[in-house]
């Protein structure tokens, strides 16, 4: 990416997002309403379900609701960015990639403000604050490298095929159903085959990254490192190398 | 002179269909019943150098593949097929539709920093050529009013400002002068000349013959994206004019 396309990627995202923010004195709370009522209508069903106490399970699910949600917009808002960035793709040079690294730049500033938001919250539910909270700057690292990755490739995908956004939004219903968010990992015994199936869901190693310092007083293990670097690393790669490969083509499909 | 742009045997084509053909649908269905083949050439095997100071006028009917040529040339579009070299160490700036990257919820001031940014421009630089682009533009304290509450003549006046303010090497012009009152398209014309007179290299897209002969040190002359006539710009519009735009065999054969 030149030089030109990286200075005009960070005003651009600047400047959105102050002009999303603009005319709202409470822009970023207005943003927060919206998931707040879907976590705590969750919080109230899931904590019968689970048979927890609910201001146990609200910080149990906060903590990676979260991080998911972040993740699940940078994929959503990523998948249009190039088609949505016909205006300018069409008109005059600029690196694609400006589009998807925009909408990536905006939804993490938005992201850092709902942690914020949620960290206030837990103020009031959580008992114990643990010295394990200061790894949590780091794990925000694996899914925002997942949700670009991710994202760029659902954008190229998207750009051939309009008929992808469907699929695209059923696996992420998939994985956010199949993975521990709403229920415990512990839930099922390792060795069923619901147990298995955790060993082998990427997003529960991206989960313990938070659910670990934030709801148990823990460290993430070596594994949870591993297996959400390798994964969001490997959708970096994959995203950076399908959107150079079909730049080209791109403006034939706006 | 060193060459600026040089097009070998450069094709582009769009594919007919192309609202169906845009999903995994219609991929699946291609893929089972072959390919289909029904393209139209935008710019068919054209071959073209331009050199430095230059002033390159390109004609042709509508439809002709102007603006393709423009967009092949401006990095836009990557040609289907053959090469393009163009000199990206230079300063090359588009002016192909005005206002590109103008956000409309955006000031005037702050629009000129994207655009100016897409242009290749630092941050420091836009802010040292703020004061004349709002000097230029006569756009006064309406430089802080979001450009959707401007005029078309503002909006224009505003975009050609910002477009050419600037000391552009290789400057890319695609039809935006019928845009402001008269006082300010003679305004516009002048900033052009001396953007010429400089020894920037210019390529102007336009049906104004007159403007081109007079401007031009070259004209070329395009049709169904192939190169019809390149010479001296009296020449060549003597030539279009005579067969209204639609070459004749004998000017296809003298190419």
């Amino acid at each position: 990416m030149d030089a030109t396309s990286l200075r005009f990627t960070w005003f651009f995202a600047k400047s959105q997002l102050k002009l999303k923010y603009r005319y709202t004195a409470l822009g970023f709370l207005w943003n927060f309403l919206e998931p707040a009522m879907f976590l705590v209508i969750l919080s109230l069903i899931f904590s019968v379900v689970n048979r927890m106490n609910i201001s146990d399970y609200a910080v149990f699910l906060f903590s990676v609701l979260v991080p998911w949600r972040y993740f699940e917009k940078v994929v959503n808002s990523g998948m249009d960015s190039i088609v949505g960035g016909e205006w300018l793709l069409k008109k005059m040079y600029v690196s694609p990639l400006t589009f998807p690294l925009t909408r990536w730049l905006i939804a993490s500033v938005e992201f850092l403000f709902s942690l914020a938001v949620v960290f206030v919250i837990f103020a009031f539910l959580k008992s114990s604050w643990t010295i394990h909270l200061l790894i949590l700057p780091l794990s925000i690292v694996p899914w925002a490298l997942f949700g670009l990755g991710a994202g760029m490739v659902s954008a190229v995908l998207f750009t051939f095929f309009r008929d992808v956004k469907t699929l695209v939004q059923m696996a992420l219903a998939l994985l956010f159903f199949s993975a521990p968010i709403l229920f415990k990992p512990d839930l099922f015994p390792p060795e069923s085959l619901q147990g298995q199936m955790m060993r082998w869901h990427p997003v529960t190693y991206f989960a313990a990254l938070f659910q670990k310092p934030v709801y148990q007083g823990a460290w993430p293990g070596m594994i949870d490192w591993l297996v959400s670097f390798a994964v969001g690393v490997a959708f970096l790669a994959l995203g950076y190398y399908l959107m150079n490969r079909y730049r080209g083509r791109f403006y034939f499909y706006l | 002179m060193e060459t600026i742009f040089r097009l070998e045997n450069v094709s582009v084509y769009f594919e007919k269909h192309a609202i169906k053909q845009r999903s995994l649908k219609y991929a699946l269905g291609t893929l089972l019943n072959g390919k289909n083949d029904t393209r139209i050439h935008a710019l068919d095997n054209l071959t073209l150098a331009i050199r430095e100071g230059e002033h390159l006028g390109i004609i042709g009917r509508n439809g002709a593949g102007k603006s393709t040529l423009l967009r092949v040339l401006t990095r836009v579009i990557t040609p289907q097929a053959g090469k393009v070299y163009r000199a990206n160490h230079r300063h090359i700036v588009p002016l192909l539709e005005l206002g590109i990257g103008f956000q409309p919820d955006l000031s005037g001031r702050e629009n000129c920093y994207l655009a100016g940014m897409l242009m290749g421009y630092s941050r420091q630089e836009i802010a040292a050529k703020m004061e004349g682009i709002i000097r230029f533009s006569e756009l006064g304290d309406f430089i802080d009013e979001p450009v959707k509450n401007y005029s078309s003549g503002m909006y224009a006046r505003l975009a050609f400002a910002i477009a050419t303010d600037v000391r552009p090497e290789v400057l890319l012009v695609d039809e935006v002068f019928g845009v402001g009152d008269e006082f300010f398209m003679r305004k516009c014309i002048v900033r052009m000349q001396r953007l010429m007179q400089a020894g920037s290299t210019t390529i102007f897209v336009s049906h104004n013959l007159d403007f081109l002969v007079t401007q031009c040190s070259r004209l070329v002359w395009l049709d169904r994206g192939r190169l019809v006539l390149d010479g001296a710009p009296a020449e060549v519009a003597a030539a279009y004019r005579a067969t209204s735009g639609v070459p004749v065999l004998e000017c296809q054969t003298s190419v």
